[in-house]
Order: structure tokens, then C-alpha cells, then sequence
């Protein structure tokens, strides 16, 4: 019970913070910034709290709220952490006050809009992560766009228009379609069990056929894989990355991203598992090429926020993979590999903003040998880097070598039995790990290393606020790093519950059939 | 005949009467009239405090049996209307100095509510009238520019046709039936005969044409930027609030069947399509809420898809929403000075630099017409959407969705102007004006409630 009142708190802390903001005085921006950091680190702490107290071997939802809202069409306020959000939602709550300190010189108009903005961006944020209502789901999930494009469209570069149009009408065209979807969901689960609920619980247990599913499946996922985004529906992410200020990219690459990926594993997939199996051959072929063409067109970028963009769709394809193996390590790998892409890239992302600040310019041609005009920046910023690509002892390495163990696990027994393709996908899947170390050092080579070049130079090396911000940024990536074992048992259940509901659910023509389904084989072959 | 019963069946016509006929007093006998909006705002106030509290305690009655009942869906209907006119009205003075315009206004209101409460033809077709020839005045009555003759001139004809077209399918459906009741339209809708079956197509263009469905909808632009902001407010919210709540009592509980469905499904899609295509180009303000109008219009009528119970809820809170919205926005228009240069949307460049408050208002108001969540337009066209495809529409449900993506730049290109770019040279901070901020509040408190907690009102309609 207590737990529930301190889940809503974290909730609504952010609209707490508006109203902060909106009571303060105009032009007394110091005070904004102060208090804003305060409310957002009153947010994380209140959610670690909720983190510690998470007991990871219960199924199901903790710290649940269940109250009825439109209680007319079965619609409920119900909230509640699980092992699919707990480390989302922590890991939200980690990068709000990051994001809120790093803006401190950044954003110099409109101050108060721009906090506000934030807080409701952290809000919607939160709010789909905890959403546990299909509907309630779909209204946070929605209500994000609406920060987004003010923070793209206000404080941005030269295209922002351009780039923040392009952001919203993507994304709304997919949510347009999972709107139509999960009212045929929720209406064909109330034909057939006469129990009118958008309680995703409840709509586990829907029974469709497999052409619905198909339907319904493409539907969702199309709104997922727009979010995430994978190939070929990318093209939105590189302009918004470029195009937002350094507070917008944080947040996009740190959580918002994140959202689709999150949509898969929690909605799509579970709810209509006989099609998700069929589909899953696709969908890990599509992973795959993202892995590889996000690397190679980074490889190739000139802007700096351009190869960390493409780097996004790459490292967010190892999450796709890992959800598509089936197989229980490369399930939390997923989730792992979540979490640590939101650290490295939100570092990433705000590192090249300091250096922004500094420099006025993100071609990579313009600059060479930082390390030894900004050797501390250099240092932050290498680290990041082999954060990145995956070094051992930093979070990118559990996450990503999760995922390819998990997609090895579930593509052996497969391989033995015939059928090489998963196998296939698995080895070029590696292949993009090299790829990765390829750009990003090569990146960093160009940037740190050389004859030295300062745009508008000299200047000067990181202030005591920055290195603050990207030391903290770094605890979590090497304690995930060093001992994932603690992060990774409170995904255990879910994880369990989603191989469960995916790979568990038998397909209609095979029930009666003697040999057991694909899935259950790859189960046992994972024992 | 049972007056105590009457006077408490009318008790919002009856207030809105006496009010309009103490307007009428006091611009005939003071030689410097005063106190007509007070005086229209309490007499609006009271008839709507009166209908939500009879619709709330479910009183039900027939004081002219066959022409005239209420019950509570009536009432909540009229409560709506009268919410809606509220806004109108405290924007007014700023265009009308006159009596003419709260008096004109008042009557409308008397028939839209009237229209509400109709069961047969005879009322119906008086209420109507009683709505819309004021409006024809109003339209005319502070004309700024040549060219709103011709809108109005418009506007007028196209209203008569509606009119003709209501009277002959009136008569046709007299002559097939031998009756003028509302419930005889009902027992027509899946009749073969010819007769019968041209009496409804003509009662239901009717329809179509006052509530600007396309290809009925060619006045609606030009009308609606011929007017002034409050009349256009009225126009757009009530008016359409009023039509499409009277349809919904006409079709009563009848689920739609056949061909009628075809008609009904392809000209929403039509006008959802379209209106939200055309709001693309346009530059003036109030001819892009035109446009928006002519699809929010298709969305309404969508809504007549869905099985007969849900119908009224569903258009009720839809009406609700979206002419509050409408309202909140033009509530938050720059204040009056030269009409035709408040009425250009490239005048929003930058209006959040000048005033921040007004601004973030039409945000909220772009952002629930154009149907994002959390806003509660979003809920309205999700209870309308979910009614369709409870019905078995799934396609329709899906091609009328795409089609409200369409709308979602233009509404977004508001958001552009205001946010996103430097004010044009030479324009002044200007205050909002103090009856701006009420209209602004009697918009705002509702829609907000609405937000948070959308299902307490569902359960009372």
C-alpha cells in the first residue's frame, strides 16, 4: 500500500513541478533551474526507494493502484511496477535531474516553458512505463508528443520545424492505427468473454484467430517499430536528433526511444503471441539489418549527433534480436541492453552538447586532438565511447553480449534440426559489434586524437557541474557492468512471463499435433 | 392543461423567454441601454443551472403530448447547448454595442433548445427556424467588410434550401405515414418504398446542409469569416451542437441499416477528409476552424453508425468537447481591433512572446481538436470510434481514423506560428480583456474536469 501511494507520487511529482514553475515569478530563471533540479532529484530518490523495495521473485505487479476511471467502458487508473519497468522506470527517473542540470546554460529563452515542458515530458514518460491499462497506455503514450514537438520545435536548430513535424506525424500515423487496433482488441476480448476491461491482464488471455492477430499485431507494431525506430521507418530520428537542442536528444535517445522497444516486449508480442511467433522470423531479420545498417551509416556520418543518432538505431536493434531469440538470457538481455543504451547515448548526447556550447559547431571535420586541448572532457568522453561499443566491465557489454547469447541459445537447436537462417542472422548480428568499435573509435580517433583543432578556440575544459553530471552518468554504467547479476534478477519474472505468454502458446493447427511446437522445443533446448 | 407541469417542462425556454423579453424592455424604454449582457448572461446561467438539475434528478415529461416532452437526455442535451452559448455571449461586447445581439442570440437559443425537446415535425421545424434566422442576422450585424453580404446572402439561401428540402420530405413522409411524429421517421429507415425512402434522404440533407457536411458545406467558409469571432463561436459550437443533437433525437434508437449506412459512412469520410485537407491552406483563422468544423461535423455524424444506444453519449460529450475547445480558442484571440487583421493567422507569429497565457490556451484548444491525448478530444472521438466499430464497421472505424491524422498539421501549424516563430514587426502586447478570461474560464474549468475524469460525466448521460 505504501509502495502504491509512492509509485503515484513519482508519478505526479512532475505536474508538482509545473505548478512549482508556473507560481514562480517571470524571469527569475535561477530559481527555475534550482527548483526543477530539486523536484527531479525528490523524483529519482523516491524511486530508487521503490527500486529497493522491489521483491523480485513475485510475478506480477507491485505497488499496484487500481481504481476505476471511465468505468462506463471498462477503462481503470491502474498502475503498478513489474519486472518489464522497474529498471525503465528507474532508469527515467535517473536521467530526469541529468537532464535538467545539463540544460542549465543551454537554454537561455523561454525558460519556464522549456522546465515545464521537461516535467511533462518526464510524466507522459513515466506514466506509459507504469500503465498496466491499454487505454491508459495509449493516452500517455500519445501525450509525449506533445513536449516533444515544443521542446524540438522552440529550442531547436535551423530545421527544427521541419524536424519536429516530421517527428509528430510519423509517430501519430502509427498511433493512429493502434488506436483502431486496440479498440478491436478490446472489443472482440468483450465478444467473446462478455467482460468489458482494457486491463492488459485481462486481454493476455484474449482469444483471437490468427488472421486478427496478424492484423492486429501489424498494427502495434508498426506504431513500435516507428517509436524504436527500426529500418526502413527511421528516417524521423536523425533529423529530430539533430535538429533538437541537447536537453531534446537526451531525452529522445535516453527513454523516449526506448518506448517502442518497451511496447514490444510488454504489448505486442504477449498480446498476440501465435502471430508474434510467426512473425518473428521477420522480425529478427529486421533487427539485424538495423544492427548493421545503423553501424554502416554511421560509419559514414559527418555531424557528430548524426553517427550517434544512427549509433541508436543500431544498439536498439540489439534489443530487438534479444526479444526475438526467445530465449530467456536473450530476454533480459533486451531489457539490460535498454537500460544501457539510455545511459551511454544520453552521455553521448550530452557531451556533444557541452562541447556545442563551447565550439558552436558538430561537424567532426572541424575539430581533432580534443585530448589534449580538453583532457578531461577526453576522458569522460572515451569511456563513454567503450561504454558503447561494449567493453567489458561497462553495461554495454552485459547488454550486448546477453542479446547474442541469447540469439545463439535459441538458434542452435534450431540449426540442428535444419533450419541455419536464425544461426545466420546470430553470426551477422556479431558482425555489427565490430562494426560498432569500427565508427565509434574511428569517431573518436578523429575527435580526441591528431593535430589539435578548437573551433572558436581556446576553450575551456568541463566545469565542476559537468563532470558531476557525467560521473554520476557512470556509476550505473559500470555497476551494471560489474555486477549485473542484482538489475538483471528483478527481470527475472517478467522475462519469464514473456517467454511464457510468446513461446508457450501453442499455434491453433498445432494443438493436436504430435511433436511439440517450435517454441517449446527451443525452450527445452535453453534448459 | 397542467401548469405546474409546464413550467417546470420549460424551465430553461421559459428562462431564456423571460430574459429575452426583459432585454427587450430595457432597449425600448432606457435611452441608454445598460445591463444587457448581465441580464443575458443570468437569464442563459439560469436555464442552464435549470436543465442540468432536471437532468440530473431524471425528470421526465410531455406537456404537449406528441410535439413537446423532456426527459433527461433532453435535458442534458439543452445544458449542453446552453454551456456552449455562455462564451458567446461574454465575447460579444466587444463586436455588438447594440441590443440587437444578445436579443438575436437569446432567441436562437430559445430554438435550439426547443429542438431538443421535439416530437413531432411541427416542432422541429419551428425550433430550427427560430435557430437559424437570427443567426442570418447575426452573421450581417457588425459587418466590417462588403463581402459579408455575399456570405451571408449565402448563407441565407443555402439555409432556406435546407429548409425547402426539410418541408418537402416533411410532406412526403406525412403522405406516406399519415403522420408528423418523430418516431414515424424511425419506422421509414428500412422501408423499400420509393416514397418513403426519398421522404428520409430529403429530411437527412437537411441535416446535412445546417450542419455543413461536404457537398452541402460551401456556406460554412465563407459565413464563418464573414462573421465576427463570437458569432462564428456561436455558429460552429451551438448551432452545430444543436443540429446534431436534434438528429440524434430523430433517429432515436434505430440502428442504421442498408444503403442509408453507405450514404451516412461516405459523405463523413467525405467531409472528414476534406475539411481537414482544405484547413491545410487556408489563412485566415476562422475559415481554417471553418474546414475544421466540416470535419469535426463528419466525425459527429459517424457517430450515427454505432447502435442507438451509445449514439447520445457519444455526440453529447463529442458536441461538449469540441465547442468548448472551439471556444477556448476563439476566447483567446488576440483582442478585437481591426477584425480582418485578427482574423489572419500569420498575425499568431510569435503570440506566445506577447501574451503567454492566451497562447498556451489555443495550445490546449489545437491540441484536443486535433484529437492528442491527454485533452479530452481525444476521448470524444475515441467514444465515437469505439461505438463504429462496436457496430461491425472495423474498416470504416479505420479509414475515418486515417482520416483524422489528416488534421493533425494544420492544427500543429497554429502551434508553428505561435511558438515557433519571431511576432512580425509592429504588433503590441495587448491584455486580454476581463469578459475574454471569463469566456476563457467557462471553457477551461469544464474541459479540464473532462480531462481528468472523463467517466463522470459519461455515466450521467
Amino acid at each position: 500500500m505504501a509502495d502504491a501511494v509512492l509509485l503515484n507520487v513519482v508519478l505526479y511529482l512532475p505536474l508538482l513541478g509545473i505548478a512549482l514553475i508556473v507560481a514562480l515569478p517571470e524571469g527569475d530563471d535561477e530559481r527555475v533551474r534550482s527548483w526543477s533540479f530539486g523536484v527531479m532529484l525528490a523524483q529519482f530518490v523516491i524511486t530508487a526507494m521503490l527500486y529497493l523495495r522491489f521483491d523480485p521473485n513475485v510475478a506480477g505487479l507491485q505497488a499496484e493502484t487500481n481504481l476505476p476511471w471511465i468505468a462506463d467502458w471498462g477503462v481503470s487508473y491502474r498502475i503498478g511496477l513489474d519486472g518489464y519497468n522497474v529498471l525503465l522506470v528507474l532508469l527515467t527517473a535517473f536521467l530526469g535531474p541529468l537532464v535538467v542540470a545539463g540544460a542549465f546554460n543551454a537554454i537561455r529563452r523561454d525558460v519556464r516553458l522549456f522546465y515545464a515542458m521537461v516535467f511533462f515530458i518526464q510524466f507522459a514518460m513515466l506514466g506509459t512505463f507504469v500503465a498496466q491499462d491499454l487505454l491508459l497506455f495509449y493516452i500517455f503514450w500519445e501525450t509525449m508528443l506533445i513536449p516533444m514537438f515544443l521542446i524540438i520545435g522552440i529550442w531547436g536548430g535551423e530545421r527544427r520545424i521541419y524536424a519536429t513535424l516530421k517527428f509528430v506525424l510519423y509517430t501519430a500515423f502509427g498511433s493512429i492505427l493502434m488506436l483502431a487496433a486496440l479498440i478491436y482488441l478490446v472489443w472482440s476480448h468483450y465478444q467473446a468473454t462478455g467482460n468489458l476491461s482494457f486491463a492488459l491482464a485481462d486481454l493476455f488471455g484474449a482469444r483471437l484467430t490468427l488472421a486478427e492477430q496478424g492484423w492486429l499485431l501489424a498494427a502495434f507494431a508498426l506504431s513500435f517499430a516507428i517509436k524504436v525506430p527500426m529500418v526502413p521507418f527511421h528516417t524521423w530520428l536523425p533529423d529530430a536528433h539533430v535538429e533538437a537542442p541537447t536537453t531534446g536528444s537526451v531525452i529522445l535517445a535516453g527513454v523516449l526511444l526506448k518506448m517502442g522497444t518497451y511496447g514490444f516486449i510488454k504489448l505486442g508480442f504477449p498480446l498476440f503471441p501465435q502471430a508474434a511467433q510467426l512473425a518473428m522470423p521477420a522480425v529478427m531479420a529486421l533487427a539485424v539489418v538495423s544492427i548493421v545498417y545503423g553501424a554502416c551509416l554511421a560509419l559514414v556520418q559527418t555531424d557528430i549527433k548524426k553517427i550517434i543518432a544512427y549509433s541508436s538505431i543500431s544498439h536498439l536493434g540489439y534489443v530487438m534480436l534479444g526479444l526475438a531469440s526467445l530465449d530467456l538470457i536473450g530476454i533480459q538481455g533486451a531489457i539490460i541492453q535498454m537500460v544501457s543504451h539510455g545511459l551511454t547515448a544520453a552521455g553521448l548526447f550530452l557531451m556533444v552538447g557541452m562541447i556545442y556550447e563551447r565550439c558552436h559547431t558538430r561537424e567532426l571535420a572541424a575539430y581533432g586532438g580534443l585530448a589534449k586541448a580538453l583532457p578531461v572532457y577526453s576522458v569522460f568522453f572515451m569511456i563513454l565511447t567503450l561504454a558503447a561499443i561494449g567493453l567489458p566491465t561497462t553495461s554495454g557489454f552485459t547488454g550486448e553480449f546477453l542479446v547474442l547469447l541469447g540469439a545463439f541459445n535459441a538458434a542452435w537447436p534450431q540449426h540442428l534440426a535444419g533450419d541455419s537462417v536464425p544461426l545466420v542472422w546470430a553470426v551477422i548480428a556479431v558482425s555489427g559489434v565490430v562494426l560498432g568499435a569500427m565508427y565509434m573509435l574511428w569517431f573518436a580517433q578523429r575527435f580526441l586524437y591528431g593535430t589539435t583543432r578548437v573551433p572558436h578556440g581556446p576553450v575551456a575544459d568541463l566545469n565542476r557541474r559537468e563532470k558531476l553530471i557525467l560521473a554520476a552518468l557512470l556509476v550505473p554504467v559500470f555497476w551494471i557492468g560489474l555486477a549485473p547479476d542484482e538489475p538483471m534478477r528483478k527481470t527475472e519474472q517478467a522475462a519469464l512471463h514473456f517467454q511464457r505468454l510468446v513461446a508457450g502458446a501453442q499455434q491453433p493447427d498445432a494443438l493436436a499435433a504430435a511433436p511439440p511446437p517450435l517454441a517449446q522445443r527451443r525452450m527445452e533446448a535453453a534448459r | 392543461m397542467n401548469w405546474s407541469v409546464l413550467l417546470v417542462a420549460m424551465a430553461p425556454e421559459i428562462l431564456l423567454l423571460a430574459g429575452l423579453v426583459i432585454l427587450i424592455l430595457i432597449d425600448t424604454f432606457m435611452a441608454r441601454p445598460r445591463g444587457l449582457l448581465a441580464v443575458s448572461v443570468a437569464a442563459v446561467i439560469a436555464a442552464t443551472v435549470a436543465a442540468a438539475a432536471l437532468a440530473v434528478i431524471g425528470y421526465a415529461a410531455a406537456p404537449f403530448p406528441g410535439h413537446f416532452s423532456v426527459d433527461s437526455s433532453a435535458y442534458a442535451a439543452k445544458a449542453i447547448v446552453l454551456v456552449l452559448a455562455l462564451p458567446a455571449l461574454l465575447l460579444g461586447r466587444d463586436d455588438f454595442r447594440g441590443g440587437p445581439f444578445y436579443s438575436l442570440l437569446l432567441s436562437s437559443m430559445v430554438g435550439t433548445t426547443l429542438i431538443l425537446s421535439a416530437d413531432s415535425f411541427l416542432t422541429l421545424f419551428l425550433g430550427l427556424e427560430l435557430m437559424s434566422i437570427p443567426v442570418y442576422v447575426l452573421v450581417l450585424l457588425a459587418m466590417q467588410r462588403v463581402e459579408a453580404t455575399e456570405a451571408a446572402l449565402k448563407y441565407l439561401i443555402l439555409g432556406g434550401t435546407a429548409t425547402a428540402m426539410l418541408l418537402m420530405g416533411v410532406s412526403l413522409l406525412f403522405g406516406y405515414t399519415g403522420s408528423l411524429s418523430l418516431g414515424a421517421f424511425g419506422s421509414l429507415l428500412d422501408t423499400g418504398n420509393p416514397m418513403a425512402q426519398a421522404a428520409v434522404v430529403l429530411i437527412l440533407l437537411a441535416f446535412f446542409l445546417k450542419a455543413a457536411i461536404v457537398p452541402f458545406h460551401t456556406w460554412a467558409p465563407d459565413a464563418y469569416e464573414a462573421a465576427t469571432v463570437p458569432v462564428t463561436g456561436f455558429m460552429s459550437t451551438v448551432i452545430k451542437a444543436g443540429v446534431l443533437l436534434a438528429a440524434v433525437r430523430l433517429f432515436g434508437v434505430n440502428s442504421l441499416s442498408g444503403r442509408l449506412v453507405e450514404l451516412l459512412a461516405i459523405l463523413s469520410l467525405a467531409s472528414i477528409v476534406w475539411g481537414n485537407l482544405a484547413a491545410i491552406r487556408q489563412t485566415s483563422f476562422r475559415r481554417m476552424i471553418a474546414y475544421s468544423s466540416i470535419a469535426h461535423a463528419g466525425y459527429l455524424f459517424y457517430a450515427f453508425l454505432g447502435d442507438g444506444e451509445g449514439r447520445f453519449e457519444a455526440v453529447a460529450f463529442y458536441a461538449l468537447v469540441y465547442g468548448l475547445m472551439n471556444m477556448l480558442a476563439f476566447a483567446s484571440l488576440p483582442a478585437a481591433g481591426d477584425d480582418v487583421e485578427r482574423d489572419r493567422l500569420e498575425n499568431l507569429k510569435g503570440y506566445f512572446q506577447r501574451a503567454p497565457f492566451a497562447a498556451l490556451m489555443i495550445a490546449v484548444a489545437m491540441f484536443s481538436l486535433a484529437g492528442i491525448p491527454p485533452l479530452p478530444g481525444f476521448v470524444a472521438k475515441f467514444l465515437i470510434f469505439r461505438n463504429v466499430m462496436e457496430a461491425g464497421y472495423t474498416l470504416y472505424a479505420v479509414l475515418g481514423l486515417v482520416g483524422s491524422y489528416l488534421g493533425i498539421y494544420f492544427y500543429l501549424r497554429v502551434l508553428q506560428y505561435m511558438f515557433m516563430s519571431p511576432a512580425p514587426s509592429g504588433l503590441k502586447p495587448q491584455p486580454q480583456a476581463a469578459l475574454a478570461l471569463g469566456a476563457i474560464a467557462v471553457c477551461l474549468v469544464p474541459a479540464v474536469i473532462l480531462t481528468v475524469y472523463p467517466g463522470g460525466l459519461l455515466r450521467g448521460l
